[in-house]
């Protein structure tokens, strides 16, 4: 094997880790937002499965795929509003209303696949958008800057939660809210308005990762997200709720699938170990969580309604 | 049904038991009913079995059930038991995976024949049947067309786990790229999963990466495979269906199922009083595998020729796949 | 904003304000009033209506009758943003600080910020800095909330009010978890902040202290006023009368008891803590037949962890415990028991009493399975019945019946069926925790009285408590816990608040006991 041609293997390894990486990336990012706040949504997946059918449909209708995005946003959004409503307005238990929005997503997009596609169809996905003069760099161009644009989003949001969470007086809100909503209320901070707000924020990012898996594969099935917004859940505590963190969960993640894959196509792990290499990234991330997370403390509010003396 | 008690249930089961008149007799419509893993329209596994009962009901009254995307084996244990106290005639468990679950309700109902598949294997029951397509014969065609139109010399196979009809399609592509191009290199990938739509694209890309100008794949989770080689403009040989229709411009050939052929022989064999214990097969020579082509895709000179003389050879017996 | 008031016009004026919760009327026509520059306080016990007027006034709760008047100006106050608005600041007895934050960043929770939604923590901190220095707060702003000391959590509190330009403060239960000498601390600055110009809202029921602090007191009992008075009108006598509604004796009567031998002794010991901390270190005690032993100090200083290793529920690292001339160290909880210890646990509904138990089978939760209460398996219940009742009347528990579930009764009563059923135990040692911890006045002065009589009787006795004033007028001898030690033991004769309230911040005994 030349030596460039294992510059270019390592090189599509890392390209294709990143890829695998982003939708967990942007649906823990959500997710860590409204649990910052004080929510749990275990619905995640489900959320991504109807904005992956809402960004698919929306694509096939108009080969728009940011219109898809946009569809895929909003459905998440408006998940995120209903989603409050039951945790916060009738306070309902937060772990089993997830599973219910879990279940009636993963139901109600198959439901409209099959009432409204039915055989699937490929759409049109994004191509990849070179960043000049960056994507022009040797072996990191490729590695980095050859991607979708929901690559670059993905990421750039990173940062960006990062900086709304401690540098603006929304992210100070959400903070407090997450960890003493009865001190945050007592200075006249709304914790039902904060938590709304992250809520839909966060569910927004949910449909937004489901529409961005369904657009960059330019197909829609059953359960086409496998159970993925439940791992991005578990990115959440392996990242200690920091937007960083996260990033890096989503990573180790997208990479040790990667790194297994290709491992796979070269035969480097044995086909009789396939089966048991597959569960590498599942097992790692476990492992990761057990040394990781056992150093952080979760939100002390997660999970609890607020009643204002109560 | 439901709403009746077991002990109810058991009694109910006990008269159908000691009452065979009480069964439907022949001349009724007959009642089948499909257990499948996928959508009925997935253009791949699930869509075949139902296809080719839809292509018996065409000369026969069939009163067809079917419950299909239940990926979760307990799902459709619940689906293949409560057919079989409706007294359906045929429960088809159209998924390898249902083979244990099949084994423990198939013996409650003596009078109920069961099929399931893909497999080879009747658990000694008399009233179940196995069913299998050589897709190893399929695959070895594709195999020596993939072979014979790769200019770098390298080809993909993306699977899910190795076992049953994936397991059989892989040897046989791989048997038969070799057979083409004794020096092919031919990389196998199986994913582990059969519904992780994300990674079996970034397998496909792997396999891009890695020198691979054709690829191939199958079971349900390689539409992300497609995807991935679509956007490369890499060729494709499909498999369980016609897969023309995701990637036009990629798709050369698909081997397609046509499972009527032995589901017209099992009706046959009950009509006959006979409800299981035996094997069945598909195969190219039976005409239950049939290589559909995609005639908008431009074959290099040769290549089509090179799998019109597999398909023969295979059907002379003159060249021996994996299968059997 | 100006702090004075014009002549005459109060701050804040409440007027007739009535708040009726299901059940029960929190509030009954109360007219309640601050001027600038003193500290008025409210007094009464738990559940008179001390709370629910400062909540309204603080924008939770809403009046259901009653207006409440600022500077002369009606107003209506609907939340705490509002109130907030209004320069009504509150320190909460339970504080409203978020402990993964700053100080900053708690101080600027709920402001504007100069920067739009950006926020501004140097400007926060600027002005942290300068209100600290005013008023001698001793905070900073960059310090996380879960570093600092419950006294400098306290501070934190009072400069979110001033930041926010709070004119009138509400002071809720400020004085709870705080040692006496930073009590002396934060009523000088108390003082400070009323000189300065502010009204202050103290809400307590810590008899000594509301004397102490006071310009002028107001007493609730049951959600109406009972007296106004001032500190130069009345002792504690008097305002305890207010508050329960009769003469209580606030010190239990105590006849000389010669102490005997000693029924408990413990030598040298260690016990860890709930995280591997050592809370105990290296304690030595000795309790004598007819003596209490008062411990005082501020909780977490190994308590806790040393009241659980007597009664047998946390095994010690190391050292001696002997009941009763039999070393227990090793031995658990019933066995310990049989020796004849009774145990009063600080945590009365978690370790005292089940709550979901109706009265009498708390009352044989210890021997339920003993006869007459059990014969051969089987609970006799005509025996639980008598006896329960003979309990629920000579301890005067105040229950419908026994066949009331144990926790719909109140504290103080809950805590007499726990006395009851340990004491009738007939105890050689008996040792409480916290026995009258959110108990009534009422209630607490009869718990007093029973220990008392447990001394006539011979018992050597542990009362373990944070009340100073509990532990001083209880005990014979007391000794003072910090950091898992015994820092001295005094005579109760020779005991000064002040001496006591050194040790218990650490500071070593003068002179060895």
């Amino acid at each position: 094997m030349s030596d460039s041609f294992a510059v270019m293997i390592v090189v599509a390894t890392i390209a294709s880790g990143i890829r695998l990486a982003t939708p967990f990336l942007l649906a823990s990012l959500g997710e860590a937002l409204g649990q910052r706040s004080g929510v749990l949504n275990l619905g995640v997946d489900g959320v991504m499965l109807l904005g992956a059918f809402g960004a698919y449909y929306t694509v096939l209708q108009t080969s728009n795929p940011y219109y898809g995005l946009l569809v895929g946003i909003s459905i998440g959004l408006l998940i995120g509003l209903f989603y409050g409503f039951i945790t916060l307005n009738l306070r309902a238990e937060q772990g089993v209303s997830g599973i219910g929005i879990y279940l009636f997503g993963l139901g109600m997009s198959d439901l409209f696949f099959q009432k409204f596609v039915g055989t699937p169809r490929p759409i049109l996905p994004f191509m990849p958008l070179d960043i000049p003069v960056l994507s022009g760099l040797p072996v990191v161009g490729e590695m980095l800057f050859q991607h979708s644009i929901i690559v670059y989003i993905a990421f750039g949001l990173v940062p960006l939660m990062s900086f709304v969470l401690h540098r603006t007086t929304y992210g100070l809100n959400i903070r407090a809210i997450g960890e003493n909503p009865e001190a945050a209320d007592s200075l006249g901070v709304s914790v039902m308005a904060t938590r709304y707000s992250a809520i839909i924020i966060g569910n927004g990012l949910a449909g937004l990762a489901g529409a961005a898996l369904a657009i960059e594969l330019g197909i829609f099935q059953q359960n086409l997200t496998n159970a993925m917004g439940f791992i991005a859940i578990a990115l959440v505590y392996f990242g200690a709720w920091s937007p960083k963190g996260v990033m890096i969960g989503s990573l180790v993640f997208g990479m040790v699938q990667s790194i297994v894959l290709q491992c796979k196509t070269f035969g480097v792990i044995p086909r009789s170990a396939s089966d048991l290499a597959a569960m590498a990234p599942a097992v790692i991330t476990i492992l990761a969580l057990v040394i990781v997370a056992k150093r952080f403390k979760q939100p002390s509010a997660l999970t609890k309604p607020y009643v204002r003396g109560g | 049904m439901k709403k009746f008690s077991l002990s109810l249930s058991a009694v109910m089961l006990t008269l159908l038991l000691l009452c065979p008149s009480l069964l439907p007799a022949s001349g009724k419509p007959l009642r089948v009913a499909i257990i499948a893993p996928s959508a009925q329209n997935d253009l791949a596994f699930t869509q075949s079995i139902v296809d080719g009962i839809k292509a018996i009901q065409k000369d026969r009254e069939i009163d067809l059930a079917i419950t299909d995307g239940t990926f979760v084996v307990e799902d459709a244990a619940a689906a293949i038991r409560d057919y079989a106290k409706k007294g359906y005639d045929l429960v088809i468990a159209h998924g390898s995976q249902y083979g244990g679950s099949l084994k423990e309700i198939a013996p409650d109902f003596p009078d109920i024949a069961f099929a399931w598949g893909t497999a080879a294997d009747t658990f000694g029951l008399p009233n179940v049947s196995s069913y299998e397509a050589a897709s190893d014969e399929g695959g070895y065609v594709m195999g020596v067309m993939a072979a014979a139109m790769s200019k770098k010399g390298g080809v993909g196979v993306v699977g899910p786990i190795e076992v049953g009809d994936a397991k059989l399609y892989v040897d046989g592509f791989v048997q038969g790229a070799k057979a083409q191009n004794s020096k092919i290199r031919a990389k196998v990938n199986y994913i582990g999963s059969f519904s992780d739509v994300a990674l079996a694209a970034e397998a496909a890309r792997a396999h891009i990466a890695a020198g691979a100008d054709v690829l191939t794949g199958t079971a349900q989770m390689v539409v992300g495979a497609i995807g991935a080689a679509r956007s490369k403009r890499v060729a494709w040989f499909g498999t369980q269906a016609n897969q023309t229709e995701l990637a036009p411009e990629i798709v050369v050939a698909s081997q397609v199922y046509k499972w009527e052929v032995i589901l017209k022989q099992i009706l046959a064999d009950m009509d006959n009083g006979v409800k299981g214990g035996k094997m069945y097969d598909i195969n190219l020579a039976n005409n239950g595998i049939v290589i559909k082509f995609n005639d908008a895709y431009k074959l290099a000179p040769g290549v089509k020729e090179a799998g019109m003389k597999a398909i023969a050879g295979i059907k002379d017996g003159s060249i021996k796949t994996g299968h059997k | 904003m100006s702090l004075q008031s014009e002549n005459g016009t109060p701050m804040l004026q409440m007027r007739g304000i009535t708040k009726r919760f299901p059940g029960v009327l929190a509030s009954d026509n109360v007219d309640f009033d601050v001027r600038a520059g003193e500290v008025h306080t409210l007094l009464g016990e738990n559940g008179a209506g001390k709370s629910t007027l400062m909540k309204i006034l603080y924008g939770l709760y809403r009046q259901d009758e009653g207006e409440i008047l600022l500077h002369g100006k009606r107003v209506d106050l609907t939340s705490p943003a509002h109130a907030i608005a209004h320069g009504i600041g509150m320190i909460h007895q339970h504080f409203m600080l978020v402990p993964t934050l700053t100080v900053a960043e708690n101080v600027s929770l709920g402001l504007q910020s100069t920067r739009g939604i950006f926020s501004d923590l140097k400007t926060v901190s600027k002005r942290i800095i300068e209100l600290s220095r005013a008023f001698g707060l001793h905070v900073h702003p960059d310090e996380h909330v879960w570093q600092l000391s419950v006294g400098e959590r306290q501070r934190v509190e009072i400069i979110k009010a001033l930041y926010r330009d709070a004119s009138i403060l509400i002071l809720d239960e400020p004085t709870a978890v705080l040692t006496p000498s930073e009590v002396d601390d934060i009523f000088l600055i108390f003082r400070k902040l009323a000189d300065d110009g502010r009204g202050l809202v103290f809400i307590s029921h810590k008899l000594k202290e509301v004397l102490d602090l006071s310009d002028r007191i107001t007493v609730l009992r049951h959600g109406r006023v009972t007296g106004y008075t001032t500190p130069a009108q009345s002792d504690r006598h008097d305002l305890a009368q207010l508050m329960v509604g009769r003469a209580v004796k606030l010190a239990p009567d105590k006849e000389d008891v010669e102490s005997g031998d000693p029924l408990l002794t413990i030598e040298d010991l260690y016990v860890e803590g709930d995280r591997g901390r050592q809370a105990v270190q290296g304690l030595s005690l000795e309790v004598k037949s007819g003596e209490i032993l008062g411990i005082a100090g501020i909780s977490g200083n190994g308590q806790r962890e040393l009241a659980e290793a007597i009664a047998g529920l946390r095994r010690p690292r190391s050292g001696k415990i002997v009941v009763a001339g039999h070393d227990t160290t090793l031995s658990g909880p019933r066995q310990i028991r049989e020796m004849g210890l009774s145990y009063v646990p600080e945590e009365r509904m978690k370790d005292g009493a089940v709550g979901e138990f109706d009265v009498k089978e708390n009352m044989i939760l210890l021997n339920h399975s003993k006869t007459p209460f059990c014969k051969n398996g089987f609970l006799n219940f005509k025996a639980i019945k008598s006896y329960s009742e003979k309990l629920v009347k000579e301890y005067a528990v105040k229950t419908p019946d026994i066949d009331t579930m144990t926790k719909n009764l109140s504290g103080g009563n809950i805590q007499k069926l726990i006395m009851a059923r340990e004491l009738a135990a007939k105890p050689k040692v008996l040792l409480a925790s916290q026995p009258t911890r959110g108990v009534d006045i009422g209630a607490a002065e009869y718990i007093h009285e029973r220990i008392s009589q447990e001394r006539q009787r011979g018992t050597a006795t542990v009362v373990i408590s944070e009340d100073l004033d509990e532990v001083m007028a209880l005990s014979d001898r007391i000794a003072v816990m910090f950091d898992g030690k015994v820092m001295g033991i005094v005579d109760q004769k020779d005991a000064t608040r002040e001496s006591i309230g050194l040790m218990m911040t650490g500071e070593q005994q003068q002179s060895a006991a």
